[in-house]
């Protein structure tokens, strides 16, 4: 059969570009038709019926070739179509093995080449009088766009296209990562197996959604990679940079085909790809080619860069990318199931609801349990079970943080070529797991700190020398549990922070006074990079240097309610750590009542509460109230005034202020009461409720009540 | 607004009373009828909004009903339901809940038995009428749901 199959990929090829008035494509066509009817009947264990069915096909397929040769036909174009549409017939019929009875293969002939419609009275659709099978729909396609240039997608095309975008992401990543495994060890021969496979997959499926381009290159680029696993070349060198700067085009256009589709616009061709096919092509022609420069693919590794920093907002919110997703379709292939994650959010739901009806009926039992003991022991038992299924739902949002981890491979070779630094990656605990919300936003904030820590920290290879260190840098990612929190480091044997450099710098732009320079601490010193508008290498390159970057890090960062540490020491090296949450989906905080509703404090905000004293209130021109603290000034915020809710007392010295900050920013909150900490699953009060002002978002308390978070950060603002 | 609806607006109907007035809304966008629970408000959104309650692990918005269309509110009984429905706004799919006083039945209404609204004149609003459902002597408001809650946004900003 796969003799066969490659003879009918050879006349599709053959007749998808094929003019009706080029005589000789037909007439290779005929040949190949005729020798296809013969080469079925030849193979062992094809059923007879089978066979006549083809030999049908062909034949017919044959008759209407001689007619458009000799130019009989009366729509020529239409005639063509109808050939090309018999290539899927016998598609199927050859994938079917047989299965496929001669009644339906004759029909289809009866169809297409009617006596009647062969002689060109065929329906300009072609399709249309084929019997309603899967394969037409994709044989017409073919045949319909194949003299497009700008390719639109329909409509049911588009879940295919978003699967393709899916598989290709993660085909990329794969082969960048088996790529840069075989420049380090070229005999790896299951590395270039699973990196040609990649290849050909893409090729493939390009090929059926009509992605000319991505066909294209794949094609060459798989070319090449045949050259190297049957060993007439090593992948070292150009060939390297050849595939890396193929993954990366390919990584641009299926970015393409993604905007094309979320936009609905048509698919533009890309410029360049046929300059790099041409490049592919003469290489594997054995022809010399200039192996493209580490910058060539550094500026293309860029505009993948800020292709993400287009799609994530200025403020650098980092949204879901496609990279996740690309994980997911890697781990698909071992044992596991894609789940759309709206349904594990559900399920997660659900599974907390579990949770607090558990608790309703041991709660309701509770003084029962000693009559029934039979009753408390079966609940015991539930409750067990409910724990259980909990801890599992929390897991299933769980992925290795090596996935984000591993992609700063590509990152430190690239940028290392570029500064003339060699660095060596080193990942430590890539298989500790996080919630994978939290791994799709760190992936930003690691590529600007390995950056910077190559950039800034990594010395050249002579200056490492001259100091007794190793010529090779090494920056270490190292992920690791502790205390509730995870910690994620990132190390470099560099040399360290330049402190006086920094002062110097933070005076310049102002950040802090030359007095205040002579007291400061070292820890101080490190925070300071974290200011907006702080760069301390001397010279601005692409890489970092523009002052933009540790604080958009240190922002994200603190959107996951994290935060980042330095350490650092002068010529050994520095490091940043970022300590994480387990999970995005559950805040600790303070229950807090306001009149009759109960409000939750994100426990992090919080710094202390008290029970102001009468001294302690004073109001600023009879309006403004503030409460003085231990000599620093607060606003008061009056919870029940700005919600307009009715509480116990109106006299804060009868009441309690809770103090909360935000970065530098302090305010008090008067409250009724404290009625304690829970660890609350945070949840949208969906968007027809738009943002409001003082709230982030509603929570779900243990008695299954809703209960809104409060937004210190808007609170404070409100003040 | 008394000009003909030209699609088809027969079929079945959740009928449910608020004072002595009956309503109708198309049983398709009805996802679930549930009972009188406790509302968590939500400062700042208009008198309409009562908050937002725990449904199965989804929050969702509840508005009454009665104060959307200007009555009185009504005190709370054994029988006052929310009525949680599904809609369409700008092609976002939207669970919200209605509080009324009570649900009746699901009526099957033929098309020939629903008429268009009435002109009021100036004084009343008809846009969220889909048509008038005649029972026998009884009519009922048949609601158009999706412009009942897509009128306005759930957000008064101060």
């Amino acid at each position: 059969m796969h003799a066969l199959s490659k003879q009918i990929d050879q006349l599709s090829a053959i007749l998808i570009g094929a003019d009706p008035s080029d005589l000789q494509n037909l007439a290779d066509a005929h040949a190949k038709f005729e020798a296809l009817g013969e080469a079925a009947k030849s193979i062992p264990g094809v059923d007879a019926s089978t066979i006549s069915a083809l030999g049908g096909i062909t034949g017919g397929a044959c008759k209407s070739l001689e007619q458009l040769i000799l130019n009989e036909a009366d729509n020529a174009g239409a005639a063509l179509k109808a050939v090309l549409n018999t290539i899927a017939d016998v598609q199927a019929l050859l994938e079917s093995g047989g299965l496929c009875d001669a009644e339906i293969a004759d029909d289809t002939i009866e169809s297409t080449f009617g006596p009647e419609s062969t002689t060109g009275d065929t329906d300009p659709t072609g399709a249309a009088q084929l019997p309603p099978t899967d394969f037409v729909p994709r044989a017409a396609a073919e045949a319909t766009t194949a003299a497009a240039a700008v390719r639109a997608f329909a409509a049911d095309e588009v879940p295919l296209l978003q699967e393709f975008i899916t598989e290709a992401t993660g085909h990329l990543e794969t082969a960048e990562q088996e790529m840069l495994t075989l420049e380090d060890d070229p005999s790896n021969k299951s590395s270039l197996d699973s990196l040609f496979r990649a290849f050909h997959t893409i090729k493939g499926v390009a090929g059926f959604l009509d992605l000319k381009q991505m066909q294209a290159l794949a094609h060459i680029t798989e070319n090449l990679l045949d050259k190297g696993r049957k060993g007439e070349i090593s992948l070292t060198g150009t060939p390297c940079e050849l595939v890396l700067s193929a993954i990366d085009t390919m990584k641009s256009l299926v970015n393409s085909v993604q905007t094309s589709v979320t936009d609905n616009s048509p698919l533009a061709s890309m410029t360049g790809v046929e300059a790099l096919v041409k490049t592919l092509q003469d290489f594997v022609e054995g022809k010399v080619v200039d192996a493209p420069r580490p910058a060539g693919i550094l500026a293309k590794s860029q505009t993948t860069a800020s292709f993400h920093d287009a799609v994530a907002p200025a403020a650098g919110e980092i949204l879901a990318s496609d990279q996740a997703r690309a994980s997911e379709a890697r781990n698909a292939g071992d044992g596991t199931v894609k789940v759309a994650t709206d349904r594990l959010d559900n399920l997660i739901d659900m599974v907390g609801e579990l949770v607090i009806a558990n608790s309703m009926v041991a709660q309701d039992l509770g003084g029962n349990s000693q009559k029934d003991v039979r009753l408390s022991r079966h609940l015991g038992h539930l409750t067990k079970i409910v724990r259980e299924l909990q801890d599992l739902s929390m897991s299933l949002r769980m992925v290795q943080v090596g996935t984000v981890f591993r992609k700063m491979t590509r990152l430190v070779r690239d940028i290392g070529r570029k500064m003339n630094k060699e660095v060596e990656l080193v990942i430590e605990g890539g298989d500790t797991e996080l919630d994978r919300n939290v791994v799709e936003a760190l992936n930003d904030p690691l590529v600007h700190m390995v950056r910077n820590s190559i950039d800034h920290g990594i010395e050249l290879p002579e200056e490492r020398e001259a100091q007794g260190k190793p010529r090779v840098g090494t920056i270490t990612l190292r992920a690791y549990h502790k205390g509730g929190t995870i910690n994620i480091e990132i190390l470099d044997d560099g040399k360290g922070l330049n402190k006086d450099r920094i002062l110097k710098k933070a005076v310049q732009n102002g950040l802090i006074s030359k007095e205040e320079s002579r007291t400061i601490t070292d820890a101080e010193v490190h925070r300071l990079i974290f200011a907006a508008g702080l760069s301390t290498a001397e010279t601005v390159t692409d890489i970092s240097g523009r002052g933009v970057g540790m604080d958009v890090v240190k922002q994200n960062i603190e959107k996951l309610r994290g935060r980042v540490d330095i350490a650092s020491e002068t010529g050994k090296g520095s490091v940043f750590t970022i300590r994480l949450p387990l999970t995005l989906a559950v805040i600790d905080g303070l229950v807090v009542k306001v009149g009759p509703q109960k409000y939750i404090l994100p426990i992090l905000s919080i710094e202390q509460s008290v029970r102001p004293t009468e001294e302690m209130i004073s109001t600023v021109q009879g309006r403004g109230e503030i409460v003085t603290l231990r000599g620093s000034i607060l606003p008061l915020i009056r919870l029940h005034r700005l919600f307009n809710l009715e509480p116990k007392t109106t006299d804060p010295t009868q009441s309690l202020v809770v103090i909360v900050q935000d970065n530098d920013r302090r305010a008090c909150i008067l409250v009724d009461e404290l009625l304690g900490q829970e660890q609350v699953v945070i949840k949208s009060l969906g968007k027809e409720m738009g943002v409001l002002s003082g709230i982030s978002g509603g929570a779900v308390l243990g008695d299954g009540n809703v209960s809104l978070i409060l937004d210190v950060p808007g609170l404070i603002g409100l003040a | 607004m008394s000009t003909a609806v030209t699609t088809n607006r027969g079929g079945k109907y959740l009928t449910f009373a608020l004072g002595r007035e009956g309503y109708g809304i198309a049983i398709l966008k009805v996802r679930e009828i549930i009972g009188y629970m406790d509302i968590t408000a939500v400062p700042r959104t208009p008198r309409h909004v009562k908050g937002v309650i725990n449904l199965r692990g989804q929050v969702i918005s509840v508005m009454d009903l009665r104060t959307k269309f200007g009555m009185d509110e009504a005190q709370r009984t054994e029988e006052t339901c929310v009525i949680v429905v599904e809609t369409n706004n700008a092609g976002r799919k939207l669970s919200i809940g209605l509080i009324v006083d009570k649900v009746s039945e699901v009526l099957n209404i033929a098309e020939d038995a629903i008429e268009d609204a009435p002109s009021f004149g100036t004084g009343l609003d008809t846009q969220f009428i889909l048509g008038m459902g005649k029972i026998g002597q009884s009519v009922k408001i048949l609601l158009d749901i999706d412009k009942v809650l897509g009128a306005e946004d759930f957000v008064r900003d101060h």
